[in-house]
């Protein structure tokens, strides 16, 4: 399947439209009220028609429904839009119960899965999909992905060797890489990660984006800035639409006071949770007169999502209520619930602030406990864990 | 296969779901048997469901919803179900608007659910809007009724919503044909007239062939008395054996006996025949009265489950409706009872247009015939 091409020309003109009080009759046949994430024209377009057509040609095929439903996926990842995710659903429907499901639909149900956070149902469906098909990259690499997600790194590092043999170089070492650097070995997983990449110019730019960031990040735990925007920027430089690259990239210029950069990178992306979020972030630091109404507009959008009785996006809405909404009480108790399934650097990092703002260092306890035990290097972090010992002391 | 294995891994998942996910907005406003809906859709799913970008050009205009208002109508409203005591209701687009929510615009579809029961305890939502195109849509679902608010979200899985309006409401459903009840007397102007016609006799005493006005208030007050409790009593057994379908009258034959009932009472009082014994005939045409209220309960719509307070209800209002007219006439009546003005043009002129008036009622209603516009 070809990469999904970049469609950043392509997206929205997201720039926060102002929320209207009541709704009322455009005067205008000519007022445009929404733009589409893509066009007819473009590429992403025509492949997902032809996929879309290959389904309603054969209804009963699995591998056409897998494709479209993995076409979405991706789409998602790379929009931050949710609703890709229900479409992909959808194209998988008639294999809802998985029994006689084949393998390709086990691999796109098990991403489906752990998207609703049932990391359980999805390591199960992706081992049932390992099990039959030994090559399957995808199941290997996503149940890796997840057991980082969980802090389970003894498991994550037995998938990523499970790809040594299965998978390239470059995404075994990037694998690897990747747990190594959560658990106290940054250093030489950068060096290692660094050297491979170079070794393998032929690699997809997708994967070389990934391992842009990856690396990006390191260097960023490590105290390099330098090398961390070098990163970056050579994972910028694909023209690849990457929602996480670029929330990983604002998160970095704000954490280095270099926000009036967020406002370029970011200002047609405010469709995006995670981005407006950071946008946000950026307007507040800026003092920017449209700051209150990003922060508004996200505010809404979480209401809107507990209105479904669903709270997917608990570590966004908990760094919304520390630094946007400047509620410590009500984003501990957040990021506290988020701790429960989602143990990244970025959950640790809201909790652990939120607990220190609400001078509560008794609520980080797992998140300590976690810093000691995996040996992350991350100053911040760090710096954040020794005042929240010194004020329980 | 191998570039996308390593996407995989840039999976975060607290950053994977960084958009709001497929939602519309349903609000019910249930008072009445016509409910009034607003259902907010994302362009975005519309979009995708029917096509609205008639052009290609990625831009959603209004001229380009406007051409499909028809289409989301009915695209939508297909996909509705809203059930007032298990009964469905019809549902109709009333208007188009639009709307921004802080996910992008969304089309504002108001509409009308016209539900058969006039009154109703319980109300069922079925919802299936885009669950074949997106098992992670939600309909989210509002009820603002008399007794407060209630919500759900309804998805795939829980596509119905079930809301019993209880306790609450039956206060207002007595309330509710209390008032139809005096609404029906007031525009009724047969009934009105029945009982004037019996009414304007009431102050004055027959005298051989002519009539000459009461002593006293006693016996004009007794008279009235008499005259409307009996037909009070009558119209309210005919009104309940045919509100329970005791007995069924085609009705035609009811409205026939009804004009009928008018013209003789009125001609009664040019041509006096009966006097003390008024509350007699008052009687005699209060049962085919009653046959009339009948028809109008009927089209209101009786709550199968509260039949006995919508009955009561109607009929105290019928009583309140008339007990109104009664204590603005008898005084008038009384005071004016011995002049020239009441006795040639109330009683004499007044009758005589009644008898008129009816006796065009009767052919119309007989021969089923248009002579009047109303």
């Amino acid at each position: 399947m070809t990469r999904l091409r970049p469609l950043l020309a392509l997206l929205l003109a997201g720039n926060v439209a102002a929320v209207a009080a009541a709704p009322y009759a455009p005067k205008d046949d000519a007022a445009v009220l929404e733009r589409l994430p893509s066009r007819p024209g473009d590429p992403v377009a025509a492949e997902l028609r032809a996929l879309r057509a290959a389904v309603a040609a054969g209804p009963g095929d699995a591998a056409a429904a897998a494709r479209l439903a993995r076409a979405y996926f991706d789409l998602a990842l790379a929009q931050g839009d949710a609703r890709y995710v229900g479409y992909a659903e959808a194209a998988l429907r008639p294999w809802r119960d998985s029994s006689g499901a084949p393998t390709e639909v086990l691999v796109v149900q098990g991403l489906l899965r752990q998207y609703r956070h049932d990391f359980e149902g999805a390591l199960g469906l992706l081992a049932r999909a390992a099990a039959r098909d030994p090559g399957s990259v995808a199941a290997r690499a996503w149940s890796a992905a997840i057991h980082m997600v969980r802090a389970d790194y003894a498991r994550a590092r037995q998938e990523c060797e499970a790809l040594v043999p299965i998978a390239s170089e470059l995404l075994a070492a990037g694998c690897a890489a990747y747990v190594d650097a959560t658990t106290g070995r940054a250093g030489a997983a950068y060096q290692r990660l660094a050297a491979e990449l170079a070794r393998h110019p032929e690699a997809s730019p997708g994967l070389k984006l990934w391992v842009q960031t990856r690396l990006a990040e390191m260097a960023g735990r490590l105290g390099d800035a330098a090398g961390a925007e070098r990163h970056f920027r050579a994972a910028l430089g694909f023209g690849l639409e990457d929602n996480f690259l670029l929330a990983a990239y604002a998160d970095f210029l704000l954490e280095h006071a270099r926000a009036a950069e967020v406002l370029p990178l970011l200002k047609e992306r405010a469709r995006s949770d995670t981005l407006l979020l950071r946008l946000a972030l950026a307007a507040k630091a800026l003092e920017l007169p449209e700051a209150p109404q990003h922060i508004r507009v996200l505010g809404e959008r979480f209401a809107a999502a507990a209105l479904r009785g669903e709270r997917l996006h608990m570590g966004e809405e908990a760094r919304y209520l520390l630094d946007l909404r400047g509620d410590a009480r009500g984003a501990l108790a957040v990021a506290a619930e988020n701790w429960k399934s989602q143990r990244e650097p970025r959950d640790a990092a809201v909790l652990l602030e939120a607990a220190l703002a609400a001078r509560e260092p008794q609520a980080a306890a797992p998140a300590l406990e976690w810093l000691e035990a995996s040996g992350l290097e991350h100053p911040r972090l760090r710096r954040v864990a020794t005042e929240l010992k010194a004020l329980a002391r | 296969m191998k570039a996308l294995g390593a996407l995989l891994l840039a999976l975060a998942t607290g950053l994977v779901h960084a958009h709001k996910p497929s939602d519309s907005y349903l609000t019910l406003h249930a008072d009445g048997a016509t409910l009034s809906g607003q259902w907010d859709i994302a362009l975005r799913d519309l979009e995708f469901a029917i096509g609205l970008d008639a052009n290609g050009d990625g831009a959603i205009t209004w001229g380009e919803l406007r051409a499909r208002h028809a289409d989301v109508a009915a695209y939508a409203l297909a996909r509705l179900t809203v059930k007032a005591d298990d009964r469905p209701c019809r549902l109709a687009p009333a208007a188009h608007l639009v709307d921004e929510h802080s996910d992008g615009a969304y089309a504002v579809l108001r509409f009308e659910a016209r539900c058969e029961a006039r009154s109703y305890r319980a109300l069922a939502i079925e919802y299936r809007l885009f669950f074949d195109l997106d098992p992670t849509h939600r309909g989210l679902l509002r009820i603002e009724h008399p007794g407060g608010t209630a919500a759900g979200v309804l998805g795939p899985d829980r596509p119905r919503f079930g809301l019993q309006l209880g306790a609450v409401s039956r206060l207002a459903q007595f309330l509710d044909y209390g008032r139809e009840g005096v609404w029906h007397i007031w525009i009724g102007f047969d009934h009105v007239l029945f009982l004037l016609s019996l009414l304007l006799p009431a102050v004055l005493a027959a005298s051989g062939r002519a009539w000459r006005p009461v002593a006293g208030f006693g016996p004009a007050f007794w008279d009235v008395f008499k005259v409307v409790t009996s037909f009070t009593v009558a119209h309210s057994i005919t009104l309940s054996i045919a509100a329970l379908g005791v007995v069924e009258l085609p009705s035609r034959l009811v409205e026939s006996a009804i004009a009928l009932s008018v013209t003789l009472a009125a001609l009664n009082n040019l041509w006096p025949l009966v006097y003390r014994r008024r509350w007699v005939v008052a009687f005699g045409f209060g049962l085919v009265h009653g046959f009339g209220f009948a028809s109008v309960l009927a089209d209101l719509g009786l709550p199968q489950d509260a039949l006995l307070v919508a009955l009561v209800g109607f009929n105290l209002g019928v009583e309140v409706g008339q007990l109104a007219i009664v204590s603005a006439f008898l005084p008038l009546a009384y005071a004016l009872r011995a002049t020239w003005f009441y006795r040639r043009v109330v009683f004499a002129g007044g009758s005589a247009a009644i008898v008129l008036l009816a006796g065009v009622w009767l052919v119309e209603r007989a021969l089923d015939l248009k002579l009047l516009t109303s």
